[in-house]
């Protein structure tokens, strides 16, 4: 057990799609060779393929206390990257629409806002994604290399470079495909949730840049900060596929409130515009309480009461959303 | 045969080569020696000389043995590459390792070349261009304390006592030497050496340079196939060889 734990919570209410999370990260640390396709976040229209497609059918994480390597996903399934004849458009004159080659087939948000239908009404949601920095990682577990560890002083799960062969036993295990393999380096590389900035005092990057404000970053442990109170005071952020049994700690607030037409002010329960099958597949069964809760709560609100869950989603401002303590979690040299 | 017969006979075959492969501290049996030839030939002509260098020098077949599987979830592995020739020849304060096996699969690429130029520096970057191969590859294995007496390191990389050197080939990364202390502590030193390799009509023909050895060095061989998603511990592996 790590002395403490970074969270994050993402309310899925919120998220608009803009990718702006996926850019920041992008340019910060994976703008170098073998990372292309390298997306440490990427947000996913679901329902959907997801990316790398169907990672969420294909295996991973724990059952009864045993690994549960998949497949390792092919780049079919993550996209080849393509590049645009602009020279030859731009600089020769040649008279030929600028085309992509190699032709894409797939790639990153590949199915942007196809979702789901429920009945004659179409539905989506975007689901952004980044390693959930687990209680319980199968791919530390599955690394034969030890090359993979949880910092004991913030429970951020990271891949010692030198250590690591490229192996991609971690990348089988994980259940959510968080961990991708660079080829240049010939390492596995992932998300680091930003340490070098939060020993600075600085959020992660991708939450920092979030114009829908849905990010919320702070230690679990630490009473104050809002992750602690969406997930165990409020009770209404959830884990990604909690059944995989990793015991992931970025949370989501689940879509509660979309109404089906003409259906508007009525309950999800009752008549949901997002079936509340799906949620239960995302989210598990505690999705059910979750939203009644959620909905008890604007209920209150709209009864002209005062809902403190509700004031902390709205997110204001920065010292609402993000608790970081970099003098909490200093080790001890 | 029925099927649970078969998964009898398969799970002893299992054991036994776990039983191959936990053993540890052991001397080499009788016959598990390998000869070496005193060659006039220099270091470099037997290593860049093609097959006409090695005409002379005798080679014994080693039979390979497969590790067993790490997770009971792992595509089973069958023995596709049963034994590796290995020839041996001193000279010139070297002790030169031809290695030849069948793998009917070449498991290489040739990687892109990365600019010199910093990535940020640059619009286009190296792509990984697939993240699901594994290559081939070989390694000769020895202790790193030569003068330690007979007795042979646990094959799974030695132990704390018994520290192991490991000179790995890659057929896309090439030679890398490496050095271990027991299983899952096998590092990089940074350091590479002389190597030569071949493919050629389903056959992998390597040859490692190698300082000389004293007589009565224990030397293993391992084999990596890239097409049965071989690499780590998943791999070929023979018993240890004394030295002549
Ligand atoms: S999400 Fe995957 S990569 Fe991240 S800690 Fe969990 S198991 Fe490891
Ligand atoms: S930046 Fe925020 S709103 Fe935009 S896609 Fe990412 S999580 Fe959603």
């Amino acid at each position: 057990m790590s002395k403490h734990q970074y969270a994050m919570v993402m309310d899925l209410n919120k998220c608009l799609g803009c990718q702006t999370c996926t850019i920041a990260c992008k340019k910060l640390w994976t703008d170098r060779d073998g990372t292309g396709y390298m997306y440490w976040n990427n947000v996913e229209t679901r329902p959907g393929l997801g990316y790398p497609r169907q990672w969420d059918r294909i295996g991973g994480g724990w059952k009864d206390g045993s690994l549960q390597p998949s497949p390792l996903p092919t780049m079919d399934d993550y996209g080849h990257a393509w590049e645009y004849n602009y020279e030859r458009r731009l600089y020769e004159g040649k008279k030929q629409p600028v085309m992509p080659s190699p032709e894409p087939k797939s790639g990153v948000n590949w199915d942007e806002d196809v979702g789901g239908m429920n009945e004659d009404e179409n539905y989506f949601f975007y689901l952004p994604r980044i390693c959930n920095h687990c209680t319980h990682p199968a791919c530390l577990e599955a690394c034969p290399r030890k090359a993979i560890y949880k910092r004991e002083e913030d429970g951020i799960v990271v891949i010692d470079q030198d250590r690591c062969q490229g192996y991609r036993y971690c990348i089988k295990a994980c259940p959510y495909k968080k961990i991708y393999f660079n080829e240049v380096t010939g390492k596995s590389e992932k998300c680091i949730f930003c340490y070098p900035r939060l020993e600075k005092g600085q959020v992660n990057a991708c939450a920092a840049q979030c114009p829908g404000r849905l990010r919320f970053v702070g230690l679990l442990d630490d009473p104050e900060s809002p992750v602690h109170k969406l997930v165990l005071v409020h009770k209404i952020a959830l884990p990604l596929f909690p059944e995989k049994g990793t015991q992931p700690n970025v949370f989501y607030v689940p879509p509660f409130n979309p109404p089906k037409r003409g259906n508007y002010g009525s309950s999800i329960q009752d008549g949901p515009r997002v079936p509340l099958d799906y949620l239960i597949y995302l989210f598990g069964p505690d999705v059910k309480d979750v939203i009644t809760r959620l909905e008890a709560e604007l209920k209150k609100t709209q009864e002209g009461g005062r809902s403190e869950a509700l004031q902390l989603l709205i997110g204001r401002d920065a010292e609402t959303r993000f608790h970081v303590r970099p003098q909490l979690v200093q080790i001890q040299l | 045969m029925r099927i649970r017969q078969l998964l009898i006979i398969a799970s002893s075959v299992l054991l036994l080569s776990s039983m191959i492969w936990a053993q540890a501290g052991a001397k080499p049996a009788a016959g598990q020696s390998l000869s070496v030839a005193v060659s006039s030939a220099s270091p470099d002509s037997l290593l860049n000389g093609g097959p006409a260098a090695w005409n002379q020098i005798a080679v014994k077949r080693v039979a390979l043995n497969r590790t067993p599987p790490l997770y009971d979830t792992d595509e089973p592995a069958t023995l596709e590459i049963q034994s590796v020739d290995v020839r041996t020849a001193r000279t010139g304060g070297k002790l030169l390792v031809e290695l030849s096996w069948r793998d009917p699969t070449r498991d290489a690429i040739a990687l892109a070349d990365v600019p010199d130029t910093p990535p940020e520096t640059r619009f286009r970057k190296v792509q990984t261009e697939a993240d699901d191969r594994f290559f081939d590859a070989a390694a000769v294995m020895f202790p790193a304390k030569t003068d330690s007496g007979a007795i042979a390191p646990s094959l799974q990389m030695g132990d704390a006592e018994h520290p192991v050197e490991i000179y790995y080939w890659n057929a896309t990364r090439g030679a890398m030497l490496m050095q271990a202390q027991g299983r899952g502590t096998t590092r990089r030193t940074g350091q590479n050496f002389p190597v030569n390799s071949t493919y050629q009509n389903g056959q992998w023909n390597v040859i490692f340079e190698l300082p000389d050895l004293p007589a009565g060095t224990t030397v293993a061989f391992a084999v990596w196939n890239g097409s049965q998603k071989d690499r780590d511990g998943r791999k070929y592996f023979s018993v240890w060889q004394a030295l002549e």
